[in-house]
């Protein structure tokens, strides 16, 4: 398992548990302090990541586009926060 | 002026204490409760973490155990708060969804509901500030942290008023990695928590903050508390969260 933290500057904190196989996500935890309306939008983010590649701005754009659908509000972190502490996670060897 | 139902300083366990504000909200969406206050304490103290949180990313469970001390999930995001049963009041205020109260910006809504912590710190003659995104200071260290959930229909913050902080055990409490815990950082976290016998230099009695948040939420939210109880609907749904969810390691260790 690869694991990330990242404190946002001026924001929360998010902590990644990343399972890989053949360069795609295979299961995805986001874990952290940030605030995120309705809650469950989370696990929906973390679903739609499976078997995704290692493309920050695409991992990105998922995350954007949950949000959007689900009519959630993240606080402390922004899907790109997160998009980049995944990318960090998947370089840790 | 607007009545709200207030539940007078209780005492309870971490696994009562989060079903109860549960069941409020389960009873509030099917229009069974009113707004609503309580203001409670945690026996035996107990860590809470935000609902994203990973358990055992941050807290020593071992530790907890072997002190007695309990551990829970909320339902609210945010970090991980030690509630010990001497050294702090936890508070939730919990109302309709669409009330003047929830505006639905929700940074507006933390600084209006933090706004009864910063009149309660008034009236004990401290002056604090709201610090988005969701804590309480005095002169810029942190005295009150504060985690709303918006579900079933309804707002529900509640939060924690340090009235005492022993920053040694909160370390050992919550998991850091041995090799952080220098002096430094001690003095680090010293810099950035606080608390209200700190601030005001004497041995401040719980009732003192009690009284205070009371006063603080009324004056600042324009509410008339009404001392009430749950209901019988509440009070089995609490139990059976209490028993049920609350307590269990699918819900604790879900993350």
């Amino acid at each position: 398992m690869h694991e990330s933290s990242y404190k946002i500057p001026g924001g929360k904190f998010v902590k990644i548990k990343l399972e890989i196989s053949l360069g795609k996500i295979v299961d995805v935890k986001i874990l952290g302090d940030f605030f995120l309306h309705p809650e469950e939008t989370l696990q929906k983010i973390e679903d739609s990541l499976v078997g995704s590649t290692a493309v920050e701005t695409t991992i990105e754009n998922a995350i954007s586009r949950i949000l959007t659908e689900s009519d959630a509000t993240l606080i402390g972190a922004t899907a790109r926060d997160i998009a980049k502490t995944i990318i960090m996670a998947w370089n840790v060897t | 002026m607007e009545e709200f139902r207030f539940i007078d300083l209780e005492v309870h366990t971490a696994f009562e204490n989060m079903a109860i504000d549960e069941a409020v909200m389960l009873s509030m969406k099917d229009g069974n409760a009113p707004p609503t206050l309580r203001l409670y304490r945690w026996n035996p103290s107990a860590v809470s973490i935000g609902t994203f949180q990973g358990m055992t990313d941050e807290v020593d469970v071992g530790f907890c155990d072997s002190r007695g001390i309990d551990y829970i999930r909320r339902i609210t995001g945010g970090g991980a708060v030690y509630h010990d049963f001497e050294g702090e009041v936890t508070y939730s205020i919990i109302m309709p969804k669409g009330h003047r109260l929830a505006p639905s910006d929700i940074l507006e809504s933390y600084r209006l509901l933090c706004g009864g912590i910063v009149k309660a710190l008034e009236h004990l003659g401290i002056e604090g500030e709201f610090k988005p995104i969701n804590d309480v200071d005095v002169y810029g260290k942190k005295v009150s942290g504060n985690a709303m959930t918006r579900r079933h229909g309804c707002v529900l913050q509640h939060g924690t008023t340090l009235l005492d902080l022993d920053v040694n055990l909160m370390f050992t409490i919550l998991k850091v990695p041995q090799e952080k815990i220098s002096d430094k950082m001690i003095a680090d976290v010293k810099e950035r928590v606080t608390s209200i016998r700190d601030i005001l230099g004497r041995d401040v009695h719980i009732d003192e903050l009690q009284v205070a948040l009371k006063n603080g939420f009324s004056d600042a939210l324009d509410i008339e508390l009404s001392p009430g109880k749950l209901s019988d609907e509440e009070q089995d749904t609490a139990a059976r969260l209490a028993q049920e969810k609350y307590p269990s390691r699918a819900w604790n260790f879900s993350r």
